[in-house]
Protein backbone atom coordinates (compact mmCIF):
# COMPACT_ATOMS: atom_id res chain seq x y z
CA UNK A 1 0.00 0.00 0.00
CA UNK A 2 3.09 2.37 0.97
CA UNK A 3 4.73 1.17 -2.81
CA UNK A 4 0.97 2.52 -4.23
CA UNK A 5 0.51 5.84 -2.28
CA UNK A 6 4.23 6.58 -3.01
CA UNK A 7 4.26 6.11 -6.99
CA UNK A 8 0.63 8.27 -7.20
CA UNK A 9 2.48 11.61 -5.48
CA UNK A 10 5.99 11.07 -7.17
CA UNK A 11 4.14 10.78 -10.75
CA UNK A 12 1.07 13.56 -9.80
CA UNK A 13 4.65 15.70 -8.43
CA UNK A 14 6.62 14.77 -11.87
CA UNK A 15 3.23 15.71 -13.67
CA UNK A 16 3.49 19.60 -12.23
CA UNK A 17 7.19 20.00 -12.67
CA UNK A 18 7.43 18.79 -16.16
CA UNK A 19 4.65 20.72 -17.46
CA UNK A 20 5.76 23.86 -15.55
CA UNK A 21 9.31 23.41 -16.89
CA UNK A 22 7.88 22.58 -20.92
CA UNK A 23 5.86 25.87 -20.46
CA UNK A 24 8.72 28.27 -19.40
CA UNK A 25 11.19 26.47 -22.03
CA UNK A 26 12.07 26.69 -25.68
CA UNK A 27 12.98 29.16 -28.37
CA UNK A 28 11.09 31.53 -25.29
CA UNK A 29 12.64 31.33 -21.74
CA UNK A 30 11.06 32.42 -18.93
CA UNK A 31 10.86 32.18 -15.56
CA UNK A 32 7.94 30.57 -13.58
CA UNK A 33 7.38 33.63 -12.03
CA UNK A 34 7.00 36.12 -15.34
CA UNK A 35 4.67 32.85 -16.13
CA UNK A 36 1.97 32.79 -13.42
CA UNK A 37 1.88 36.99 -13.37
CA UNK A 38 1.67 37.31 -16.96
CA UNK A 39 -1.08 34.70 -16.88
CA UNK A 40 -2.95 36.40 -14.51
CA UNK A 41 -2.47 40.08 -16.39
CA UNK A 42 -2.05 39.26 -19.74
CA UNK A 43 0.17 42.26 -20.61
CA UNK A 44 3.46 40.12 -21.12
CA UNK A 45 4.20 39.84 -24.35
CA UNK A 46 6.44 36.33 -24.18
CA UNK A 47 3.78 34.73 -22.04
CA UNK A 48 0.58 35.19 -24.33
CA UNK A 49 3.03 33.47 -27.42
CA UNK A 50 3.28 30.65 -25.20
CA UNK A 51 0.11 31.11 -24.59
CA UNK A 52 -0.94 30.98 -28.07
CA UNK A 53 1.69 28.35 -29.52
CA UNK A 54 3.08 26.36 -26.26
CA UNK A 55 -0.05 26.09 -23.81
CA UNK A 56 -2.16 23.69 -26.53
CA UNK A 57 0.62 21.61 -27.35
CA UNK A 58 0.93 20.83 -23.43
CA UNK A 59 -2.32 20.09 -23.04
CA UNK A 60 -2.94 18.10 -25.73
CA UNK A 61 0.15 15.75 -25.00
CA UNK A 62 -1.31 15.68 -21.19
CA UNK A 63 -4.57 14.53 -23.17
CA UNK A 64 -2.98 12.24 -25.98
CA UNK A 65 -0.51 10.29 -23.53
CA UNK A 66 -3.49 9.83 -20.51
CA UNK A 67 -5.74 8.64 -23.58
CA UNK A 68 -3.63 6.77 -25.28
CA UNK A 69 -2.24 4.65 -22.13
CA UNK A 70 -5.66 4.13 -20.46
CA UNK A 71 -6.55 2.78 -23.99
CA UNK A 72 -4.05 0.19 -23.96
CA UNK A 73 -4.94 -1.35 -20.32
CA UNK A 74 -8.74 -1.18 -21.68
CA UNK A 75 -7.37 -3.33 -24.72
CA UNK A 76 -5.09 -5.47 -22.26
CA UNK A 77 -8.09 -6.30 -19.90
CA UNK A 78 -10.54 -6.93 -22.67
CA UNK A 79 -8.42 -9.02 -24.77
CA UNK A 80 -6.40 -10.29 -21.87
CA UNK A 81 -3.32 -9.95 -23.99
CA UNK A 82 -0.80 -7.50 -22.01
CA UNK A 83 0.73 -6.79 -25.33
CA UNK A 84 -2.41 -5.47 -26.87
CA UNK A 85 -1.93 -2.03 -27.51
CA UNK A 86 -3.84 0.70 -29.51
CA UNK A 87 -0.71 1.29 -32.22
CA UNK A 88 0.30 -2.32 -31.80
CA UNK A 89 -3.33 -3.84 -32.85
CA UNK A 90 -3.94 -1.40 -35.63
CA UNK A 91 -6.35 0.49 -33.69
CA UNK A 92 -4.72 4.08 -34.12
CA UNK A 93 -3.44 3.37 -37.36
CA UNK A 94 -7.31 2.52 -38.33
CA UNK A 95 -7.98 6.01 -36.91
CA UNK A 96 -5.82 7.97 -38.64
CA UNK A 97 -6.50 6.72 -41.62
CA UNK A 98 -10.31 8.02 -41.41
CA UNK A 99 -9.29 11.10 -39.59
CA UNK A 100 -6.75 11.36 -42.56
CA UNK A 101 -9.62 11.16 -45.23
CA UNK A 102 -11.60 13.43 -42.94
CA UNK A 103 -8.93 16.09 -43.21
CA UNK A 104 -8.53 15.80 -46.87
CA UNK A 105 -12.23 15.90 -48.05
CA UNK A 106 -14.04 17.24 -45.68
CA UNK A 107 -12.05 19.72 -43.51
CA UNK A 108 -15.46 21.63 -42.83
CA UNK A 109 -16.33 18.95 -40.54
CA UNK A 110 -12.99 19.39 -38.41
CA UNK A 111 -14.50 19.38 -34.92
CA UNK A 112 -16.37 15.80 -35.48
CA UNK A 113 -13.16 14.28 -36.60
CA UNK A 114 -12.81 12.23 -33.39
CA UNK A 115 -16.07 10.51 -33.86
CA UNK A 116 -15.27 9.51 -37.51
CA UNK A 117 -11.31 8.47 -36.56
CA UNK A 118 -13.49 6.41 -33.77
CA UNK A 119 -15.39 4.22 -36.59
CA UNK A 120 -11.93 3.79 -38.08
CA UNK A 121 -10.71 2.77 -35.05
CA UNK A 122 -13.50 0.47 -34.51
CA UNK A 123 -13.33 -1.35 -38.03
CA UNK A 124 -9.54 -2.22 -36.79
CA UNK A 125 -10.53 -3.52 -33.85
CA UNK A 126 -13.36 -5.60 -35.17
CA UNK A 127 -10.80 -7.08 -37.50
CA UNK A 128 -8.45 -8.10 -35.20
CA UNK A 129 -10.83 -9.41 -32.61
CA UNK A 130 -12.90 -11.58 -34.83
CA UNK A 131 -9.80 -12.98 -36.64
CA UNK A 132 -7.95 -13.65 -33.40
CA UNK A 133 -11.05 -15.02 -31.70
CA UNK A 134 -11.20 -18.07 -33.84
CA UNK A 135 -8.13 -19.69 -32.54
CA UNK A 136 -9.49 -18.41 -28.93
CA UNK A 137 -7.77 -15.00 -28.60
CA UNK A 138 -4.07 -16.62 -28.51
CA UNK A 139 -2.13 -14.26 -27.32
CA UNK A 140 0.48 -13.91 -30.02
CA UNK A 141 -1.75 -14.80 -32.83
CA UNK A 142 -3.30 -11.79 -31.60
CA UNK A 143 -0.75 -9.26 -32.03
CA UNK A 144 0.33 -10.19 -35.63
CA UNK A 145 -3.19 -10.16 -36.88
CA UNK A 146 -2.55 -6.60 -35.25
CA UNK A 147 0.63 -5.96 -37.08
CA UNK A 148 -1.10 -7.23 -40.61
CA UNK A 149 -4.34 -4.59 -39.64
CA UNK A 150 -1.27 -1.99 -38.64
CA UNK A 151 0.26 -2.49 -41.95
CA UNK A 152 -2.89 -2.37 -43.92
CA UNK A 153 -4.03 1.09 -43.01
CA UNK A 154 -0.76 2.74 -42.44
CA UNK A 155 -0.64 1.59 -46.56
CA UNK A 156 -3.63 3.01 -47.27
CA UNK A 157 -3.22 6.51 -45.07
CA UNK A 158 0.56 6.90 -46.88
CA UNK A 159 -1.42 6.07 -50.04
CA UNK A 160 -3.69 9.24 -49.76
CA UNK A 161 -0.92 11.48 -48.55
CA UNK A 162 1.75 10.67 -50.91
CA UNK A 163 -1.25 11.36 -53.78
CA UNK A 164 -1.98 14.80 -52.39
CA UNK A 165 1.67 15.35 -51.53
CA UNK A 166 1.80 18.93 -52.95
CA UNK A 167 -1.39 20.11 -51.41
CA UNK A 168 -2.41 21.12 -47.99
CA UNK A 169 -2.36 17.33 -46.91
CA UNK A 170 1.64 17.51 -47.04
CA UNK A 171 1.68 18.54 -43.18
CA UNK A 172 -0.37 15.19 -42.19
CA UNK A 173 1.95 12.75 -41.33
CA UNK A 174 0.62 9.28 -41.12
CA UNK A 175 3.47 7.74 -38.92
CA UNK A 176 4.44 10.22 -36.64
CA UNK A 177 2.55 12.89 -33.56
CA UNK A 178 1.30 16.34 -35.18
CA UNK A 179 1.86 18.37 -32.20
CA UNK A 180 3.82 21.02 -33.24
CA UNK A 181 0.61 22.29 -35.56
CA UNK A 182 -1.70 21.98 -32.46
CA UNK A 183 -4.04 25.34 -31.81
CA UNK A 184 -6.85 26.08 -29.21
CA UNK A 185 -9.66 24.38 -31.27
CA UNK A 186 -7.50 21.71 -31.37
CA UNK A 187 -7.69 21.70 -27.51
CA UNK A 188 -11.28 22.00 -27.55
CA UNK A 189 -11.77 18.51 -29.19
CA UNK A 190 -9.48 16.71 -27.33
CA UNK A 191 -10.28 17.80 -23.89
CA UNK A 192 -14.29 17.21 -24.55
CA UNK A 193 -13.78 13.64 -26.30
CA UNK A 194 -10.90 13.11 -23.93
CA UNK A 195 -11.99 13.50 -20.66
CA UNK A 196 -15.45 11.98 -21.20
CA UNK A 197 -13.50 8.61 -22.60
CA UNK A 198 -11.72 8.90 -19.55
CA UNK A 199 -14.38 9.46 -17.10
CA UNK A 200 -15.76 6.33 -18.49
CA UNK A 201 -13.35 3.81 -18.57
CA UNK A 202 -12.83 4.92 -14.42
CA UNK A 203 -16.07 3.87 -13.82
CA UNK A 204 -16.25 0.31 -15.89
CA UNK A 205 -12.99 -0.33 -13.79
CA UNK A 206 -14.67 -3.17 -12.08
CA UNK A 207 -15.69 -4.84 -15.26
CA UNK A 208 -12.19 -4.37 -16.23
CA UNK A 209 -11.33 -6.54 -12.68
CA UNK A 210 -13.47 -9.02 -13.45
CA UNK A 211 -12.14 -9.99 -17.05
CA UNK A 212 -9.15 -11.14 -15.03
CA UNK A 213 -11.20 -14.37 -14.45
CA UNK A 214 -11.95 -16.72 -17.08
CA UNK A 215 -14.61 -16.49 -19.20
CA UNK A 216 -16.40 -19.59 -17.77
CA UNK A 217 -15.58 -18.82 -14.89
CA UNK A 218 -17.47 -15.42 -14.94
CA UNK A 219 -20.34 -17.37 -16.60
CA UNK A 220 -21.12 -19.30 -13.91
CA UNK A 221 -20.95 -16.44 -11.61
CA UNK A 222 -24.15 -15.28 -13.58
CA UNK A 223 -22.09 -12.73 -15.25
CA UNK A 224 -22.68 -11.71 -18.54
CA UNK A 225 -18.95 -11.10 -20.33
CA UNK A 226 -19.94 -10.05 -23.80
CA UNK A 227 -21.81 -6.57 -23.10
CA UNK A 228 -18.77 -5.35 -20.63
CA UNK A 229 -16.40 -6.51 -22.78
CA UNK A 230 -17.77 -4.34 -25.67
CA UNK A 231 -18.41 -1.52 -23.84
CA UNK A 232 -14.78 -1.42 -22.74
CA UNK A 233 -13.92 -1.67 -26.16
CA UNK A 234 -15.71 1.22 -27.20
CA UNK A 235 -13.99 3.26 -24.70
CA UNK A 236 -10.48 2.20 -25.30
CA UNK A 237 -11.15 2.80 -29.06
CA UNK A 238 -12.77 6.20 -28.62
CA UNK A 239 -9.69 7.10 -26.30
CA UNK A 240 -7.27 5.69 -28.75
CA UNK A 241 -9.19 7.43 -31.81
CA UNK A 242 -9.44 10.66 -30.34
CA UNK A 243 -5.89 10.94 -29.52
CA UNK A 244 -4.71 10.03 -32.71
CA UNK A 245 -7.29 12.55 -34.61
CA UNK A 246 -5.47 15.37 -32.75
CA UNK A 247 -2.08 14.51 -31.92
CA UNK A 248 -1.39 11.90 -34.39
CA UNK A 249 0.60 8.52 -33.92
CA UNK A 250 2.23 7.45 -30.92
CA UNK A 251 3.34 3.94 -30.71
CA UNK A 252 4.06 1.50 -27.27
CA UNK A 253 2.67 4.09 -25.29
CA UNK A 254 0.04 2.07 -24.02
CA UNK A 255 2.30 -0.58 -23.29
CA UNK A 256 4.96 0.91 -21.70
CA UNK A 257 2.81 3.02 -19.14
CA UNK A 258 0.32 -0.12 -18.43
CA UNK A 259 3.60 -2.48 -17.99
CA UNK A 260 4.52 -0.32 -15.49
CA UNK A 261 1.97 0.70 -14.01
CA UNK A 262 1.07 -2.48 -13.38
CA UNK A 263 4.27 -3.28 -10.98
CA UNK A 264 3.90 0.34 -8.76
CA UNK A 265 0.19 -0.07 -8.01
CA UNK A 266 -0.77 -3.29 -9.11
CA UNK A 267 -3.46 -5.41 -11.08
CA UNK A 268 -6.50 -3.63 -9.73
CA UNK A 269 -7.86 -0.83 -12.18
CA UNK A 270 -9.27 1.00 -9.46
CA UNK A 271 -6.04 2.15 -9.15
CA UNK A 272 -4.09 1.09 -12.44
CA UNK A 273 -6.54 3.72 -14.86
CA UNK A 274 -5.48 6.55 -12.75
CA UNK A 275 -2.58 5.54 -12.38
CA UNK A 276 -1.79 5.16 -15.94
CA UNK A 277 -3.71 8.54 -17.05
CA UNK A 278 -1.35 10.32 -14.76
CA UNK A 279 1.64 8.24 -16.12
CA UNK A 280 0.77 8.45 -19.82
CA UNK A 281 0.25 12.10 -19.57
CA UNK A 282 3.91 12.77 -17.82
CA UNK A 283 5.46 10.34 -20.47
CA UNK A 284 3.97 12.53 -23.53
CA UNK A 285 4.94 15.68 -22.16
CA UNK A 286 8.49 14.55 -21.61
CA UNK A 287 8.90 13.18 -24.79
CA UNK A 288 7.93 16.80 -26.34
CA UNK A 289 9.75 18.74 -23.92
CA UNK A 290 13.01 16.66 -24.81
CA UNK A 291 12.16 16.63 -28.64
CA UNK A 292 11.33 20.62 -28.49
CA UNK A 293 14.75 21.40 -26.31
CA UNK A 294 17.12 18.87 -27.09
CA UNK A 295 18.19 19.66 -30.59
CA UNK A 296 17.16 23.18 -30.46
CA UNK A 297 16.08 24.86 -33.11
CA UNK A 298 15.34 21.37 -34.73
CA UNK A 299 12.24 19.85 -33.14
CA UNK A 300 11.93 16.09 -33.09
CA UNK A 301 8.59 15.13 -32.86
CA UNK A 302 7.85 13.07 -29.51
CA UNK A 303 6.49 10.10 -31.38
CA UNK A 304 9.93 9.44 -32.48
CA UNK A 305 11.06 9.57 -28.89
CA UNK A 306 8.47 7.52 -28.06
CA UNK A 307 9.17 5.05 -30.75
CA UNK A 308 12.89 4.85 -29.61
CA UNK A 309 12.17 4.39 -26.14
CA UNK A 310 9.17 1.90 -27.07
CA UNK A 311 10.70 -0.55 -29.38
CA UNK A 312 13.13 -1.67 -27.43
CA UNK A 313 10.37 -2.32 -24.34
CA UNK A 314 8.49 -3.91 -26.67
CA UNK A 315 11.20 -6.56 -27.19
CA UNK A 316 11.57 -6.93 -23.90
CA UNK A 317 8.06 -7.34 -23.16
CA UNK A 318 7.98 -10.19 -25.91
CA UNK A 319 11.02 -12.19 -24.08
CA UNK A 320 9.34 -11.64 -20.90
CA UNK A 321 5.73 -13.34 -22.10
CA UNK A 322 7.76 -15.90 -23.79
CA UNK A 323 8.22 -16.88 -20.06
CA UNK A 324 4.63 -16.77 -19.22
CA UNK A 325 3.04 -17.82 -22.61
CA UNK A 326 6.09 -20.40 -22.90
CA UNK A 327 4.59 -23.51 -21.88
CA UNK B 1 -31.71 -32.75 -10.36
CA UNK B 2 -32.69 -34.62 -13.35
CA UNK B 3 -30.45 -35.03 -16.36
CA UNK B 4 -32.84 -36.67 -19.10
CA UNK B 5 -31.68 -37.81 -22.78
CA UNK B 6 -28.95 -35.56 -22.83
CA UNK B 7 -27.34 -35.74 -26.57
CA UNK B 8 -24.44 -33.37 -26.82
CA UNK B 9 -21.58 -32.71 -29.91
CA UNK B 10 -19.38 -29.84 -30.80
CA UNK B 11 -19.35 -28.31 -34.39
CA UNK B 12 -17.35 -31.22 -35.19
CA UNK B 13 -20.67 -33.31 -35.06
CA UNK B 14 -18.54 -36.01 -33.37
CA UNK B 15 -21.65 -37.38 -30.63
CA UNK B 16 -19.84 -36.36 -27.16
CA UNK B 17 -22.80 -37.51 -25.10
CA UNK B 18 -25.76 -40.08 -26.07
CA UNK B 19 -28.85 -40.28 -24.23
CA UNK B 20 -27.25 -39.39 -20.86
CA UNK B 21 -30.11 -40.24 -18.17
CA UNK B 22 -29.35 -39.83 -14.44
CA UNK B 23 -30.41 -38.54 -11.74
CA UNK B 24 -28.74 -36.39 -9.03
CA UNK B 25 -29.72 -36.75 -5.55
CA UNK B 26 -29.68 -34.27 -2.78
CA UNK B 27 -27.87 -33.80 -0.40
CA UNK B 28 -25.52 -36.72 -1.68
CA UNK B 29 -21.82 -36.91 -3.22
CA UNK B 30 -22.22 -37.59 -6.88
CA UNK B 31 -18.86 -38.71 -8.84
CA UNK B 32 -19.02 -39.34 -12.56
CA UNK B 33 -16.04 -41.57 -13.72
CA UNK B 34 -14.32 -42.66 -16.95
CA UNK B 35 -11.57 -42.84 -18.91
CA UNK B 36 -10.28 -40.02 -20.74
CA UNK B 37 -12.44 -38.65 -23.66
CA UNK B 38 -15.27 -40.41 -22.04
CA UNK B 39 -17.63 -37.09 -21.63
CA UNK B 40 -17.01 -36.93 -17.85
CA UNK B 41 -16.29 -33.00 -18.03
CA UNK B 42 -18.57 -32.69 -21.24
CA UNK B 43 -21.07 -33.47 -18.47
CA UNK B 44 -20.71 -31.75 -16.27
CA UNK B 45 -20.10 -29.04 -18.84
CA UNK B 46 -23.54 -29.63 -19.83
CA UNK B 47 -25.10 -29.71 -16.12
CA UNK B 48 -23.41 -26.26 -15.56
CA UNK B 49 -25.02 -24.75 -18.71
CA UNK B 50 -21.44 -24.31 -20.19
CA UNK B 51 -22.48 -26.25 -22.94
CA UNK B 52 -25.98 -26.47 -24.60
CA UNK B 53 -27.31 -30.11 -25.29
CA UNK B 54 -28.24 -30.65 -28.80
CA UNK B 55 -31.45 -32.87 -27.53
CA UNK B 56 -32.57 -33.50 -23.92
CA UNK B 57 -33.19 -31.39 -20.89
CA UNK B 58 -31.61 -30.94 -17.39
CA UNK B 59 -33.68 -30.23 -14.83
CA UNK B 60 -33.18 -28.27 -11.18
CA UNK B 61 -35.96 -28.06 -9.28
CA UNK B 62 -38.65 -28.70 -11.66
CA UNK B 63 -37.58 -25.97 -14.23
CA UNK B 64 -35.65 -26.89 -17.30
CA UNK B 65 -31.72 -24.85 -16.56
CA UNK B 66 -32.08 -23.69 -20.12
CA UNK B 67 -35.08 -21.29 -19.17
CA UNK B 68 -32.98 -19.96 -15.69
CA UNK B 69 -31.24 -16.67 -16.14
CA UNK B 70 -27.98 -16.48 -15.93
CA UNK B 71 -27.68 -14.65 -12.30
CA UNK B 72 -30.77 -17.00 -11.01
CA UNK B 73 -28.54 -20.27 -12.05
CA UNK B 74 -25.81 -18.50 -10.27
CA UNK B 75 -28.00 -18.69 -7.24
CA UNK B 76 -28.19 -22.30 -7.31
CA UNK B 77 -25.15 -23.92 -8.75
CA UNK B 78 -21.19 -23.00 -7.93
CA UNK B 79 -19.00 -24.62 -10.51
CA UNK B 80 -14.96 -25.08 -9.80
CA UNK B 81 -13.28 -25.50 -13.28
CA UNK B 82 -10.09 -27.69 -13.63
CA UNK B 83 -8.05 -24.69 -14.91
CA UNK B 84 -8.43 -21.14 -13.32
CA UNK B 85 -7.10 -17.88 -14.26
CA UNK B 86 -6.83 -14.62 -11.87
CA UNK B 87 -4.72 -12.03 -11.34
CA UNK B 88 -1.75 -12.67 -9.85
CA UNK B 89 -1.32 -9.99 -7.15
CA UNK B 90 -5.39 -10.67 -6.49
CA UNK B 91 -5.47 -11.42 -2.29
CA UNK B 92 -7.60 -14.45 -1.13
CA UNK B 93 -10.21 -12.68 0.02
CA UNK B 94 -10.86 -10.55 -3.00
CA UNK B 95 -11.38 -13.27 -5.27
CA UNK B 96 -13.51 -15.21 -2.51
CA UNK B 97 -15.37 -11.80 -3.06
CA UNK B 98 -16.17 -12.17 -6.43
CA UNK B 99 -18.44 -15.56 -5.37
CA UNK B 100 -20.76 -12.74 -4.56
CA UNK B 101 -21.29 -11.56 -7.77
CA UNK B 102 -24.64 -13.29 -8.75
CA UNK B 103 -26.10 -11.36 -5.90
CA UNK B 104 -25.26 -8.04 -7.07
CA UNK B 105 -25.28 -5.16 -10.00
CA UNK B 106 -22.37 -3.90 -11.10
CA UNK B 107 -21.96 -0.82 -8.85
CA UNK B 108 -24.09 -2.38 -5.68
CA UNK B 109 -21.78 -1.77 -2.44
CA UNK B 110 -20.59 -4.48 -0.33
CA UNK B 111 -23.04 -5.66 2.39
CA UNK B 112 -22.99 -7.52 5.93
CA UNK B 113 -24.49 -10.52 4.90
CA UNK B 114 -21.94 -10.65 1.48
CA UNK B 115 -19.46 -10.39 4.28
CA UNK B 116 -20.36 -13.05 6.88
CA UNK B 117 -20.99 -15.54 3.50
CA UNK B 118 -17.30 -14.74 2.92
CA UNK B 119 -16.11 -15.16 6.14
CA UNK B 120 -17.86 -18.89 6.46
CA UNK B 121 -16.24 -20.03 2.88
CA UNK B 122 -12.98 -18.69 3.50
CA UNK B 123 -13.29 -20.40 7.05
CA UNK B 124 -14.41 -23.59 5.61
CA UNK B 125 -11.78 -24.30 3.42
CA UNK B 126 -9.34 -23.30 5.76
CA UNK B 127 -8.08 -19.97 4.42
CA UNK B 128 -8.79 -17.53 6.54
CA UNK B 129 -5.65 -17.02 8.04
CA UNK B 130 -4.23 -16.18 4.66
CA UNK B 131 -6.89 -14.02 3.67
CA UNK B 132 -4.89 -11.25 2.70
CA UNK B 133 -2.13 -13.08 0.61
CA UNK B 134 -1.85 -12.73 -3.20
CA UNK B 135 -2.96 -16.10 -5.01
CA UNK B 136 0.53 -16.13 -6.63
CA UNK B 137 2.28 -16.97 -3.29
CA UNK B 138 -0.48 -20.12 -2.48
CA UNK B 139 0.30 -23.59 -3.01
CA UNK B 140 -1.10 -25.60 -6.03
CA UNK B 141 -3.71 -26.96 -3.21
CA UNK B 142 -4.25 -23.56 -1.54
CA UNK B 143 -5.21 -22.59 -4.90
CA UNK B 144 -7.60 -25.37 -5.46
CA UNK B 145 -9.32 -24.35 -2.19
CA UNK B 146 -9.39 -20.65 -3.01
CA UNK B 147 -11.82 -21.48 -5.94
CA UNK B 148 -13.93 -23.89 -3.92
CA UNK B 149 -14.17 -21.12 -1.55
CA UNK B 150 -15.41 -18.60 -3.85
CA UNK B 151 -17.78 -21.56 -5.23
CA UNK B 152 -19.22 -21.75 -1.88
CA UNK B 153 -19.55 -18.15 -1.55
CA UNK B 154 -21.89 -18.04 -3.98
CA UNK B 155 -24.14 -19.64 -1.66
CA UNK B 156 -25.20 -22.34 -3.45
CA UNK B 157 -27.28 -26.05 -2.78
CA UNK B 158 -25.19 -26.98 -5.28
CA UNK B 159 -21.24 -27.41 -6.23
CA UNK B 160 -19.68 -29.08 -9.21
CA UNK B 161 -16.32 -29.74 -9.21
CA UNK B 162 -14.32 -30.96 -12.11
CA UNK B 163 -11.23 -32.77 -11.14
CA UNK B 164 -10.86 -30.73 -8.48
CA UNK B 165 -7.61 -33.22 -7.12
CA UNK B 166 -5.75 -33.02 -10.48
CA UNK B 167 -1.95 -32.12 -10.07
CA UNK B 168 -2.03 -32.64 -6.38
CA UNK B 169 -0.06 -34.43 -4.33
CA UNK B 170 -1.76 -37.28 -2.18
CA UNK B 171 -1.85 -35.15 1.02
CA UNK B 172 -4.23 -31.96 -0.81
CA UNK B 173 -6.07 -34.68 -2.77
CA UNK B 174 -7.61 -35.93 0.59
CA UNK B 175 -7.24 -32.51 1.88
CA UNK B 176 -9.85 -31.72 -0.97
CA UNK B 177 -11.89 -34.66 -0.59
CA UNK B 178 -12.50 -34.34 2.88
CA UNK B 179 -13.26 -30.93 2.43
CA UNK B 180 -16.01 -31.94 0.24
CA UNK B 181 -17.43 -34.82 2.09
CA UNK B 182 -17.66 -32.19 5.04
CA UNK B 183 -19.58 -29.37 3.18
CA UNK B 184 -22.01 -32.55 2.02
CA UNK B 185 -22.25 -34.07 5.44
CA UNK B 186 -22.24 -30.88 7.58
CA UNK B 187 -24.14 -28.19 5.28
CA UNK B 188 -26.23 -30.47 3.19
CA UNK B 189 -24.69 -29.42 -0.22
CA UNK B 190 -25.50 -31.11 -3.03
CA UNK B 191 -21.92 -32.44 -4.76
CA UNK B 192 -21.14 -33.43 -8.39
CA UNK B 193 -17.91 -34.35 -9.64
CA UNK B 194 -15.27 -35.90 -11.49
CA UNK B 195 -13.05 -37.84 -10.48
CA UNK B 196 -9.92 -40.30 -12.18
CA UNK B 197 -8.66 -42.16 -9.03
CA UNK B 198 -11.47 -44.99 -9.11
CA UNK B 199 -10.93 -45.60 -4.84
CA UNK B 200 -11.12 -42.14 -4.40
CA UNK B 201 -14.59 -41.87 -6.05
CA UNK B 202 -15.81 -45.36 -4.08
CA UNK B 203 -14.79 -43.76 -0.88
CA UNK B 204 -15.92 -40.35 -1.12
CA UNK B 205 -18.95 -40.75 -3.36
CA UNK B 206 -23.04 -41.88 -2.40
CA UNK B 207 -23.46 -42.50 -6.02
CA UNK B 208 -21.46 -43.36 -9.26
CA UNK B 209 -21.99 -42.19 -12.74
CA UNK B 210 -19.53 -44.99 -15.14
CA UNK B 211 -18.96 -43.45 -18.22
CA UNK B 212 -17.65 -44.78 -21.85
CA UNK B 213 -17.72 -42.81 -25.29
CA UNK B 214 -20.38 -41.08 -23.98
CA UNK B 215 -22.62 -43.10 -22.88
CA UNK B 216 -23.97 -44.11 -19.45
CA UNK B 217 -22.72 -47.75 -18.48
CA UNK B 218 -23.82 -47.78 -14.88
CA UNK B 219 -24.92 -45.73 -12.29
CA UNK B 220 -25.32 -45.96 -8.64
CA UNK B 221 -23.96 -47.23 -5.05
CA UNK B 222 -20.42 -47.89 -5.73
CA UNK B 223 -20.45 -50.93 -3.00
CA UNK B 224 -23.56 -52.28 -5.75
CA UNK B 225 -22.16 -51.21 -8.91
CA UNK B 226 -18.39 -51.80 -8.87
CA UNK B 227 -17.06 -54.68 -10.07
CA UNK B 228 -14.48 -56.29 -12.55
CA UNK B 229 -16.50 -56.88 -15.62
CA UNK B 230 -17.79 -53.16 -14.99
CA UNK B 231 -14.10 -51.70 -14.67
CA UNK B 232 -12.87 -54.16 -17.50
CA UNK B 233 -15.87 -52.43 -19.50
CA UNK B 234 -15.14 -48.89 -18.67
CA UNK B 235 -11.51 -48.43 -18.58
CA UNK B 236 -10.11 -52.18 -20.18
CA UNK B 237 -8.35 -53.03 -17.08
CA UNK B 238 -8.44 -56.35 -14.83
CA UNK B 239 -8.75 -55.75 -11.38
CA UNK B 240 -9.88 -57.68 -8.40
CA UNK B 241 -12.57 -56.10 -5.95
CA UNK B 242 -11.39 -56.56 -2.25
CA UNK B 243 -13.30 -55.58 0.62
CA UNK B 244 -11.24 -54.12 3.92
CA UNK B 245 -12.92 -54.28 7.16
CA UNK B 246 -11.66 -50.47 7.92
CA UNK B 247 -11.51 -49.27 4.51
CA UNK B 248 -15.02 -51.11 2.74
CA UNK B 249 -14.58 -51.91 -1.24
CA UNK B 250 -11.54 -51.13 -2.94
CA UNK B 251 -10.25 -51.83 -6.20
CA UNK B 252 -6.59 -53.48 -7.17
CA UNK B 253 -5.45 -53.10 -10.58
CA UNK B 254 -3.54 -56.08 -11.81
CA UNK B 255 -3.16 -55.06 -15.62
CA UNK B 256 -4.19 -54.79 -18.96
Amino acid sequence: MYKKIISFIVVIGLLFAVTIYSMITGSIDITARELISGLLSGTNENVEIIKDLRLPRIIISLFAGASLAVSGVLLQAVLRNPLAEPGIIGVSSGAGFVSIIMITFFPALYFYTPLFSFIGGMIAFLLVYMFSWKSGLNPLRMILIGVAVNALFTGLSEFLSSQNASSMMSGVSVTSSTLTMTTWSDVEVIVLYGSIGLILAFLVYAWCNHLGLKDKTLKNLGFNVNRPRFIISVIAVLLASTATAIAGMFAFIGLLIPHIGRTLVGNDHKLLIPFSALAGALLIVVADTLGRTIADPIEIPASIIMAIIGGPFLIFMLRKSDRIYGN
Amino acid sequence: MEIKDITFSYQDKVKRLQNVKAEIRKGEITTIIGPNGSGKSTLLSVLTKNNQPQEGQVILDGKAISQYKPKELAKKLGVVHQQNTAPADMTVEKLVHYGRLPYKNTFSPKEDKDEKIVKWALESTGLYERRNEAIDTLSGGQQQRVWIAMALAQDTPYLFLDEPTSNLDIYYQYEILELVKRLCDKHGLTIVMVLHDINQAIQYSHNLIAMKQGKVIKKGDPEKIVTDQLIKEVYGVNIVVKNDDDAGLYILPLGI
